[in-house]
């Protein structure tokens, strides 16, 4: 991943100066894209076109997620679906016939996540990564058999929510812009941690742990916090996500594609820097959206397999990365 | 049939553990062949790293390495061995889940072909090491220090190697046993090997060696021969100190 | 209540048994080179359909398939080792955990293409045979794969440890860096190393496929139990998940005996969360080489 250390030098065109240039040309053009978004969300009819942007927020906040612990921390996260199936269960199970607000069970969803990742967490995050990874592997598999298994689960019967009294476009715009505004809270919330003394101990956690323990850095406890911090995101969107399809059951609200797709998008993108989930997240799904025309949702899984040995062998910083000119590979002793 | 002891030269050497960081910036080194050459200096001036490149275990960022003229730098270090070079690591290195007689085994790996010359290997070294027969059977890892120092030299002199890389061989060993090592140390040299000494034990190691090099934050800093060091050891380990 | 308990004991062994087989891959992986193979499992799954394979096109019996499968895993973990592994090792530890994900996932997906989502069962004459001594019953499947799974394992024991080769994998173990000076070639040891430990999970597989059904999405379950075992045992000898393997094994069947089905699978991920709290330390210091 990103090395920390200073960049070696981008290619020194202009356009690439151009993204070099950071705020004087970016927030404007940031500002420009934000009023289109909400233009288009206002003024446009196009139900799918709704449909597929609401579906591309809604993974930058995954993916934004996934980046605090695995692109800043370098823990690498592979069962995010297991967070933001926990937060969709949530809501599913107490407010499917909105006995209880939405916003309320929204806000038990991301609860909820955050004390799973608690649990999850205190045990795993005191090894190093590896351990971890496995750990979120088994964890997603786990939940997925208690989503089966528990009584208030109706297993793979499902649960099924009440309808919104909106319109089908009402209904579009509205999860349009509420994942549009969760997009744009989660991406202020990384650009804040990358700038705050959380996020430098978790650079030092990724860079050298070791040395970070040594400098005082409590490396449990920032893991921990970061995973929670994820898991929360996850799991507000997740609880979002039931009302949005309205219908619950185990397969697919835990399915491996979750997973896959938030670690594509982060490593594509640029782990460890709170652009990458912006150009990740579009990418994947825009390429995901054309092969899902053309091929099984298998394939598809498949395809996006090979992608990600394919850019973790030969561009692990992502397109941020590249755009830096991060150079710089550890050499293990 | 004793072959002539090699020289050893490095010329430039830069390397580091990490990108952008060198920990030798440019260290010329040499070993005449059959004599005694010792490296020395503060903590942190790179001997070990010096001594791992010329072991062939990290490859130099530039420079290069030469034995006996022959450009040898991107030799891997398991090649390395059948060049007759052999090198003793800093701290514990032997393999604790074996036994004494297996480690040994191990150290003829490049004879492993030839069994009959292997087996007398083995047997020369519990000759040439007699402490080491009545522990023959026992699991390396459950020796005490002096005995698993004893272990890596015999391992290491099972080939017969004729150019010998050395990284603190006393450190963390009793007094007496430092002895013992310095005397093992200055019979090797006598056996007309070429020997190159890492050390912090400055004394012992200047006064059995025939040429000295100092090391200061991974530059040349020092070199001459035992004669025009001595008088100058106090002055030198002072400064060192002080670093 | 003394002939069930004997039962779940006799039961337990079996099952540890073919658990170790399946279990030692990752745990030799891990020992000798520090490496946590994340897909790991997939091999296993991939073992349980080569034995149907062979069963269903070639009418070959199971016992045949586990001996086959070493030469074909170890070859297909060398190959994985050279293509992926060795290109990785130089890198940070998270490009390596990114790559067997994506590898995990790759074999995964192609498993239920090729073979969709449904269970599968491998059935053979003896499947159904119940051999009694006593008051225990022993199912003849379970035997023969438990005997199998016993064979291989004092097979890699034997390699391991009465072979030059195998002590010298061991050395490399123990110090990288000394076996490199005196000449071994460590990325050579460790090829076959990987490709031992991609044999075990094959043959594992092949075990695992004669006692329980199996789908291509399954798989994970193995990795919480190999995983389980090398946390109990420890890891990178075969003497340490053997005793991993029979006390899981042991555990499994005795909390089969006294609890409800659903429930013993409970345990089990609790026990995981437990001993990952309690063992963690021991498993930190495996990772001298992340990767």
């Amino acid at each position: 991943m990103r090395s920390g250390l200073e960049p070696a030098g981008a290619p020194g065109r202009l356009w690439l100066d151009l993204i070099r240039l950071r705020r004087r040309v970016w927030i404007p053009i940031g500002a420009l894209l934000l009023v289109g978004l909400v233009a288009l969300g206002l003024s446009s009819d196009d139900l799918a076109l709704l449909d597929s942007l609401g579906v591309i927020f809604m993974y930058v906040v995954l993916t934004q997620a996934w980046n605090v612990l695995g692109g800043y921390g370098g823990y690498m996260n592979f069962g995010m679906a297991a967070f933001f199936g926990v937060g969709a269960y949530t809501t599913a199970v107490i407010g499917h016939d909105w006995s209880v607000s939405p916003v309320l069970a929204t806000a038990a969803a991301g609860l909820a996540s955050g004390l799973f990742a608690l649990v999850v967490g205190i045990p795993t995050l005191r090894l190093r990564g590896a351990y971890f990874a496995i750990a979120t592997l088994i964890v997603t598999f786990a939940v997925e058999l208690v989503a089966l298994n528990a009584p208030f689960t109706q297993g793979s019967l499902g649960i099924y929510l009440k309808v919104l009294p909106l319109s089908p476009l009402q209904t579009e715009q509205l999860f349009y812009f509420v994942f549009l505004g969760l997009m744009l809270a989660a991406t202020a919330i990384v650009f804040l941690i990358e700038r705050s003394h959380f996020g430098w101990a978790l650079v030092a956690v990724r860079e050298d742990e070791n040395a970070a323990e040594v400098l005082g850095v409590r490396t449990t406890r920032v893991k921990i916090l970061a995973l929670v911090l994820g898991a929360v995101m996850a799991g507000i969107v997740g609880g979002i996500y039931s009302y949005r399809v309205l219908y619950i059951e185990p397969a697919g609200t835990f399915t491996i594609d979750t997973s896959l797709n938030v670690v594509l998008m982060a490593v594509l993108g640029g782990a460890g820097f709170w652009q990458g989930p912006l150009i990740g997240a579009p990418v994947i799904m825009a390429v995901g959206d054309v092969l899902r025309v053309a091929v099984a949702n298998e394939v598809n899984r498949l395809i996006f397999g090979v992608v990600l040995v394919a850019v973790a062998l030969f561009a692990p910083n992502g397109v941020m990365g590249f755009l830096r000119g991060v150079r710089g590979r550890r050499f293990t002793i | 049939m004793r072959v002539a002891a090699p020289e050893l030269r490095a010329e430039g050497l830069e390397a580091g553990y990490y990108a952008g960081q060198s920990v030798l910036r440019g260290v010329d080194l040499r070993a005449a062949p059959g004599r005694l050459t010792v490296i020395l200096g503060p903590n942190g001036a790179g001997k070990s790293t010096a001594l791992r490149v010329l072991a062939g275990l990290l490859p130099p960022a530039a420079g290069r390495v030469l034995v006996d003229g022959r450009d040898v730098t991107r030799v891997p270090a398991h090649r390395r061995a059948e060049l007759g070079i052999a090198f003793l690591p800093q701290g514990r290195s032997v393999f604790g889940a074996l036994t004494v007689h297996q480690n040994l085994e191990l150290g003829g790996w490049t004879l492993r072909r030839r069994r009959p010359e292997l087996e007398l290997a083995l047997e020369a070294a519990y000759q040439r090491y007699p402490k080491l027969r009545p522990l023959r059977d026992r699991p390396a890892g459950s020796l005490s220090g002096g005995q698993q120092r004893l272990v890596e030299v015999a391992r290491m002199m099972i080939a017969d190697p004729r150019l010998i890389l050395i990284d603190e061989p006393s450190a963390g060993l009793a007094p007496n046993l430092t002895r013992e090592v310095y005397d093992e140390l200055a019979r090797l040299r006598a056996e007309g090997r070429t020997v190159l000494l890492v050390d912090q034990n400055v004394r012992a190691a200047v006064e059995i060696a025939d040429y000295v090099f100092t090391l200061e934050s991974g530059r040349n800093q020092l070199e001459g021969s035992r004669e025009r060091f001595e008088p100058e050891l106090e002055a030198l380990i002072r400064a060192w100190l002080r670093v | 209540m003394l002939s069930l308990l004997l039962q779940a004991v006799v039961d337990g062994i079996l099952l540890g048994l073919i658990y170790t087989i399946m279990a030692l891959g990752l745990s030799l992986i891990l020992g000798v080179l520090g490496v946590i193979n994340v897909a790991h499992s997939v091999f296993i799954m991939l073992g349980s359909f080569f034995a149907l394979g062979l069963l269903t096109f070639l009418h070959l019996d199971p016992a045949v398939a586990f001996v086959l499968s070493t030469p074909v895993f170890f070859l297909a973990g060398a190959a994985v080792y050279r293509l992926l592994i060795q290109r990785v090792q130089r890198a940070p530890a998270t490009i390596g955990i990114l790559v067997l994900f994506g590898l995990m996932v790759v074999v995964e997906t192609a498993g239920i293409l090729l073979w969709t989502t449904d269970t599968r069962v491998i059935t053979v004459g003896y499947s159904n045979l119940r051999l009694s001594a006593g008051p225990v019953t022993v199912n003849g499947a379970r035997l023969v794969a438990a005997g199998l799974s016993l064979l291989a394992t004092a097979g890699a024991y034997g390699f391991l440890k009465r072979t030059l080769t195998g002590r010298a994998v061991l050395a490399m173990a123990d110090n990288r860096d000394a076996a490199s000076v005196l000449g071994m070639d460590v990325g050579r040891l460790s090829m076959l190393i990987f490709g031992l430990g991609i044999a075990a999970a094959g043959a594992g597989g092949v075990a695992i496929g004669m006692t329980f059904p199996f789908a291509p999405q399954d798989h994970i379950q193995w990795l919480a139990w190999a995983f389980l075992i090398v946390i109990v045992g420890g890891l990178g000898r075969v003497e340490s998940t053997l005793l991993g393997g029979l006390v899981i094994g042991l555990v499994q069947t005795l909390a089969g005996a006294l609890l409800p089905f659903s429930w013993v699978f409970l345990l089990m991920y609790v026990l995981l969360l437990v001993l990952l709290i309690v063992r963690g330390q021991g498993l930190a210091g495996a990772q001298r080489r992340e990767l």
